[in-house]
């Protein structure tokens, strides 16, 4: 499972930084923040944490800007949204929308803030930025959610687990023949 | 020894892996903020090494997608391109279709002008409007009739040879018996009209488009290729018009006569524009009365 999230975080901290070649406008995605998001939903603080630290800092590194800002607000997210799915139901296809369109738009903000903070130059212009970047996140987040959910819901975890006890069943029944 | 913690003590001790986790972004970040050496650059610098063969390899594989859809975008493009040259290239073939249609008419029309002024016979111009439906029959109608001065057995002619005559006249159009039709004929000589006594007559030939020409002695010089034209003395055509070219011609003997096919000069597949000659041919005068005895025996007297 671990390997699983890893490949998932490597995968779209590469392909991250590949989208502006294939198409610009794919420069408004935010891959890193999605899986982070997802992984955030799946009540697993310490996970959640360490996915959102792991992407924002690898996502840093490819990046021109402060080494550090990335992972700071994706860790923080991943915080947030762990703390918020223990207490409200979040875990179904519309509850997530608004989820993912908020951490855009706070990584938006802790970024922005973080640089101004450490007196770097300000990004510009933030609010069409932001509203890009929210807008084709979300879109394009609710459906890498159902393509997540077909790898690592439970009730795909059942799945493969009753498909797999029913394989070992049968080999049984063929031996014993 | 491995420890088990219970899912209360992981989240008690998020908050520790939160802080943990934060500060160290806050180092690197203040670190990276403060830096004006480069080792920021130069963490990153190695950071990118490190990952560079997966990059090289996602690079290329998102290379070669982006160009499978470029390429796909490039046909659809060209796709569109290609239906709209075509559609511009039908509309000008249209238009250049047009032209030389006018072009031609233009030329017919010209030549039938050329052809009034030289032959100085009083023409009426008309168009051919339909053709005779039945395979039996090569004739045509025209848009002119009894109205515009026409009657029967008018002679009808382009101005590159003869087309046919006038069989039946109503006020506004007039039905033309076309050359080659099996009923219709014509006086005609093979050659230059005075110089040459190859003269015959020329009816259709039913067949191939060609005119037969009967009645030429076979002691004639003919040669494939010459030119036909109107004697005059068959009481339609005038002297003179061009009937066609010999394109087939079979020796004859002193007993026998040669045996010609003549192609009309006339495109009378693809008649346009016509004219009618108003043509009459001058009365036959009768021959002189032969002198009666009486009369010899008076003169001598």
């Amino acid at each position: 499972m671990r390997l699983k999230i890893a490949v998932c975080v490597a995968l779209a901290v590469l392909l991250q930084t590949n989208l502006r070649l294939v198409w610009p406008p794919l420069v408004h995605l935010d891959l890193p923040l999605i899986v982070v998001t997802y992984f955030a939903l799946r009540r697993d603080v310490v996970q959640a944490l360490i996915v959102g630290f792991v992407a924002g800092l690898a996502t840093d590194f490819f990046s021109k800007g402060l080494l550090g800002a990335n992972g700071f607000s994706k860790t923080l997210i991943a915080y947030l949204i762990a703390a918020l799915v223990t207490r409200v139901m979040l875990d179904n296809p519309l509850a997530r929308i608004p989820v993912l369109a908020g951490a855009v738009a706070l990584d938006a903000i802790i970024i922005v803030l973080l640089h101004r903070m450490l007196g770097q130059p300000s990004l510009v212009p933030f609010a069409e930025t932001a509203a890009y970047k929210m807008i084709a996140t979300t879109i394009a987040g609710t459906f890498i959610f159902y393509m997540f959910d077909i790898f690592f819901s439970d009730r795909a975890r059942q799945r493969r687990h009753f498909a797999f006890r029913r394989r070992a069943a049968r080999r049984s029944l063929v031996s014993r023949r | 020894m491995a420890v088990t913690r219970t899912q209360k003590e992981i989240r008690q001790r998020a908050p520790l892996w939160l802080l943990a986790l934060l500060g160290v972004n806050l180092v690197l970040m203040s670190v990276s903020a403060r830096d004006e050496s480069g080792h920021k650059r130069l963490i990153q610098v190695w950071a990118q090494a490190v990952a560079s063969p997966v990059q090289g390899l996602f690079s290329g594989a998102t290379g070669a997608g982006t160009g499978f859809f470029q390429h796909l975008g490039s046909l659809n493009r060209a796709a569109t391109e290609n239906e709209d040259l075509k559609r511009r290239l039908a509309a000008t073939e249209t238009e250049l279709r047009e032209a030389q249609m006018a072009r031609d008419e233009n030329e017919r029309l010209r030549g039938l002008l050329d052809f009034k002024e030289k032959s100085g016979y009083q023409t009426v111009t008309a168009r051919v409007i339909a053709r005779d439906p039945s395979e039996w029959f090569d004739s045509v109608m025209i848009n002119r009739g009894s109205s515009s001065g026409i009657e029967r057995d008018m002679p009808v002619v382009t101005h590159e040879g003869i087309v046919g005559r006038i069989i039946g006249v109503s006020p506004v159009t007039s039905q033309v018996l076309l050359i080659t039709d099996e009923r219709a004929a014509a006086g005609a000589v093979v050659g230059q009209l005075g110089a040459s006594e190859a003269m015959g007559s020329v009816r259709g030939y039913g067949r191939n488009g060609l005119l037969d020409m009967r009645y030429v002695s076979g002691l004639e010089t003919v040669k494939q290729g010459d030119l036909v034209v109107t004697t005059g003395q068959d009481s339609i055509y005038p002297a003179g018009l061009s009937v066609g070219q010999v394109v087939e011609f079979k020796q004859g003997s002193a007993t026998s006569p040669h045996e010609i096919k003549v192609k009309p000069s006339a495109r009378l597949n693809s008649l346009g524009e016509v004219a009618v000659l108003l043509y009459r041919p001058p009365p036959r005068t009768p021959p002189p009365a032969a002198p009666s005895p009486s009369n010899t025996d008076r003169e001598r007297k």
